[in-house]
């Protein structure tokens, strides 16, 4: 059986209401963990880069514990993995274009030429090469979402974790950025594992994630 | 009775502790030439490019208006006033001592850190506010790399260079003063080379740089240091508009104590 890309073991998160969580992401697969504000549930996905560390337990992203890795190791195997954070997180003051080359241009050996012809390919998967020289500051937010998106992806990783990717998107909008999120699909499902972590899924697209969960009262229950 | 005591005490400790992460944080700058990865040093470069654009570039009218109004002033009423007592060589000791040893370095630096320091701690500070910072670490790119080297960088060597102008437009503003008071120009520069001294460049150089690392180090260290509310911005530039000019302050002190 395939390891899980993603684990969370009796960890804990809410300031609040403290819930302790332990969760397998199940490879190829598309989860959801739901939760309000104060539920910490915003926690999981900074837990799983390590970003902040959980009081208790521990996470395993593609069977590695990141918190235990030396920081430069951790940097580098964050590559591996897709990252949406809450509000984009675009770079102010570079063009979308730039924001999605940004991960390529530090992180690869690749040329110029090589890092130019795939953000060309992630502009116009993400649907943005209209507004591509422009900033951030001058785009919609359906807009900058998507180019967020394109910068989780420029490494094709085998995981994407998205912090409220859907919050202020029209169902279609919110629809398209799941499946490109998912990267189309395989044999075993969804070619990429895709994690989700925010306050709520839109009606439309309970369908196309395949396990959901809320985070209520200090524990974690699945949703059908 | 030991209340005041013990809240002298925690004042103290925190600011040591302060003292100590900011220590902390100017070594990993510096440790970050080592560690920057060979694909991002053409990232880096360009913020670096763009850094140098703003704190030396844009700096030097201002650079060279202080510098020229200032040392035409002192050279003006020094030219009068010592040439009544008959000792108008000792020009050259306060265009060498003062001007070009103490104040210009000092003067430089306090327009860098106003100008550009309050810039920078802003600028990271937004940074952290919107989420970017951990939005660079979430894909694996080091904050202290893409943020902080670049602009330490640029800040030394922005001081540096500023440093020399002020110094040389002084020297040139100190010549026109001086003629304009019936010196000639030969004679002043006989009077002011004699007074210059190799270890008096040399120290000025080492002041260019030092002060530079402060600039470069204390409002990256103020900037990224807040948490996420955007109320923190101001209080982080402020934090570091003084916290840089304390620092310029000491070493230059030190710089006189220690020379």
């Amino acid at each position: 059986m395939d390891l899980p890309p993603l684990s969370f073991d009796q960890v804990t998160v809410g300031a609040q209401t403290a819930s302790v969580v332990s969760l397998e992401v199940p490879p190829h697969r598309a989860v959801c963990v739901l939760g309000d504000e104060a539920s910490g549930v915003g926690l999981l996905g900074r837990y799983a880069l390590a970003l902040d560390r959980p009081p208790t337990g521990r996470v395993l992203v593609l069977g590695e514990n990141l918190a235990e890795l030396p920081r430069r190791a951790a940097l580098a195997f964050r590559r591996r993995v897709g990252y949406l954070p809450a509000g984009d997180g675009l770079l102010q003051n570079l063009t979308l274009y730039d924001n999605v080359a940004l991960p390529l241009r530090f992180g690869s050996d690749r040329s110029e030429r090589d890092i130019e012809g795939r953000i060309r390919v992630m502009l116009a998967m993400v649907q943005i090469q209209h507004v591509a020289r422009l900033r951030p500051a001058r785009v919609n937010e359906e807009e900058r979402r998507r180019a967020a998106l394109g910068r989780a992806l420029a490494f094709d990783p085998e995981l994407v974790i998205l912090e409220q990717p859907f919050d202020g998107l029209t169902p279609r909008a919110a629809a398209q950025i799941l499946e490109l999120a998912r990267g189309g699909e395989s044999a075993a499902g969804s070619r990429r594992t895709v994690f989700i972590v925010g306050q709520s899924l839109p009606d439309g697209l309970r369908a196309r994630v395949e396990l959901r969960y809320r985070l209520v009262r200090g524990r974690l229950e699945p949703e059908h | 009775m030991l209340a005041p005591i013990a809240v002298v005490g925690t004042h103290v400790a925190r600011q040591v502790a302060r003292v100590g992460a900011l220590a902390r944080f100017s070594f990993s700058a510096f440790e970050a030439w080592a560690t920057l990865p060979a694909a991002g040093r053409r990232v880096a470069r360009r913020v670096f490019l763009n850094q140098l654009w703003f704190t030396a570039l844009q700096a030097i009218p201002l650079v060279v208006t202080l510098s020229s109004i200032l040392s035409f002033l002192v050279i003006s009423q020094a030219v009068r006033e010592l040439g009544r007592i008959g000792a108008v060589e000792l020009i050259g000791t306060l265009m060498v001592v003062a001007i070009v040893r103490e104040l210009g370095p000092l003067l430089t630096a306090l327009a860098v850190a106003g100008r550009s320091g309050t810039a920078i701690a802003a600028e990271l500070a937004t940074n952290k506010v919107m989420g970017e910072v951990d939005a660079l670490e979430g894909m694996g790119i080091d904050p202290v790399h893409y943020l902080v080297l670049p602009r330490f960088a640029a800040a030394i060597v922005s001081v540096f260079s500023l440093t020399i102008l002020f110094d040389a437009i002084a020297i040139v503003a100190g010549l026109l003063a001086a003629f304009a008071n019936g010196m000639s120009s030969a004679r002043y520069f006989d009077i002011v080379l004699a007074s210059l001294a190799f270890r008096d460049a040399g120290l000025t150089v080492v002041k260019g740089i030092v002060f530079g690392t402060i600039i470069g180090t204390v409002p990256s260290f103020h900037g990224l240091g807040v948490r996420r509310a955007a109320t923190e911005v101001p209080i982080a530039s402020s934090q570091a508009v003084v916290g840089s000019i304390l620092a310029i302050f000491v070493c230059s002190a030190l710089f006189v104590a220690v020379s």
